[in-house]
């Protein structure tokens, strides 16, 4: 079933991978059900679509925000939502009080990756006035919650395994599922993953590689994202 | 496109500073801010540029470009990624030229 219905032209490839990555979002997870990963992409939605809170504004201490029979650990919904709304305000500290708030260093690596993805499907939709993707039913079975890998803290707040790459990708490598729903989703929108590095010059699609850059660039900057 | 094509950084800073020697820079620069403020009748507007000016399936492309920066930033900034250690000099003076260095975000590579 295809993600979109419109008239304008989206490539096969780009409406496939979204489909695909919803699927993914309904899978059970290494740390989060399945139920719970769909639940962080609707906490991403709720973030998009109400009021915007300020940075230091957590959805869990506004009454009426967060139900008490939510799914999802009051810690992961102020989590989505501050990572959702104010991404270039966050800071190690703010990294380890969330842990400190009970959840998994990795469950919280998963959790980042969710809500990163959702943010860029929803984006996408929503810049084009398209229905955002409808979502799957959820997998029934319950996470291993298990480390899939040898795993340290070196370079980054969050663990990561020992992978070659740049950093941002190593950010995941804790959960390798996700890292492969990353490659997945950068490679229909962005530049195909081979191609990275080892082709500069290549067009991708209907845009030149500097076309990819600049708008790659000035998106990071809105973002006030440093990387 | 080849190697040796001129290029500065101007469309990266903001819209208004020209192309910067990329086809349409400014009007896709313009675009990814449409897109951040999410002002419906101010990305309508682009929107309709674009199509007119590069076509419908730039417009998509471009989009999907952007969105996609909705995820890398949020992965990066969530997980305190810094940068990576072979690209802090060569990216020092981008760095300067694009105003990036009293973001918050920042983090310097781990060497």
């Amino acid at each position: 079933m295809a993600a979109y219905s419109t008239e304008l032209p989206i490539r096969a490839d780009l409406d496939e991978a979204h489909t695909e990555v919803a699927a993914r979002w309904a899978t059970t997870g290494s740390w989060w059900s399945g139920v719970e990963r769909l639940a962080i992409v609707e906490e991403v939605r709720r973030a998009r679509d109400s009021a915007e809170l300020a940075p230091w504004e957590a959805p869990s201490q506004i009454e009426g925000l967060v139900s008490s029979d939510h799914v999802l650990p009051e810690a992961a919904v102020d989590a989505i939502w501050r990572i959702t709304s104010h991404p270039g305000t966050l800071t190690a500290e703010w990294h380890a009080s969330i842990l400190g708030s009970g959840i998994h260093p990795e469950a919280y690596v998963e959790l980042v990756a969710v809500v990163a993805q959702a943010n860029a499907v929803d984006r996408f939709a929503d810049a084009l006035n398209l229905d955002r993707v409808e979502l799957p039913t959820p997998s029934a079975s319950e996470p291993p919650k298990i480390s899939e890998t040898p795993l340290q803290v070196t370079s980054h707040w969050v663990p990561t395994a020992k992978i070659k790459g740049p950093n941002v990708l190593k950010a995941l490598s804790a959960v390798p599922f996700e890292n492969e729903s990353l490659s997945l989703l950068s490679s229909a929108q962005y530049v195909r993953f081979g191609d990275l590095l080892s082709d500069l010059v290549s067009d991708q699609n209907s845009l030149s590689r500097m076309q990819v850059e600049v708008i790659a660039a000035r998106t990071s900057k809105l973002n006030e994202c440093f990387y | 496109m080849s190697q040796d094509t001129q290029v500065s950084f101007e469309a990266v800073g903001d819209s208004e500073s020209g192309d910067g020697g990329v086809e349409h820079g400014a009007l896709l620069s313009r675009l990814c801010e449409a897109i951040f403020e999410e002002d419906g009748d101010q990305l309508a507007s682009v929107k309709d540029d674009v199509i007119e000016v590069a076509g419908a399936e730039v417009l998509i492309d471009a989009v999907a470009v952007s969105a996609n920066f909705y995820m890398m930033t949020r992965i990066a900034d969530s997980t305190g990624t810094p940068l990576d250690a072979g690209t802090v000099e060569p990216s020092a003076e981008i760095r300067e030229l694009v105003g990036v260095n009293t973001f918050t975000s920042r983090r310097e590579a781990q060497v």
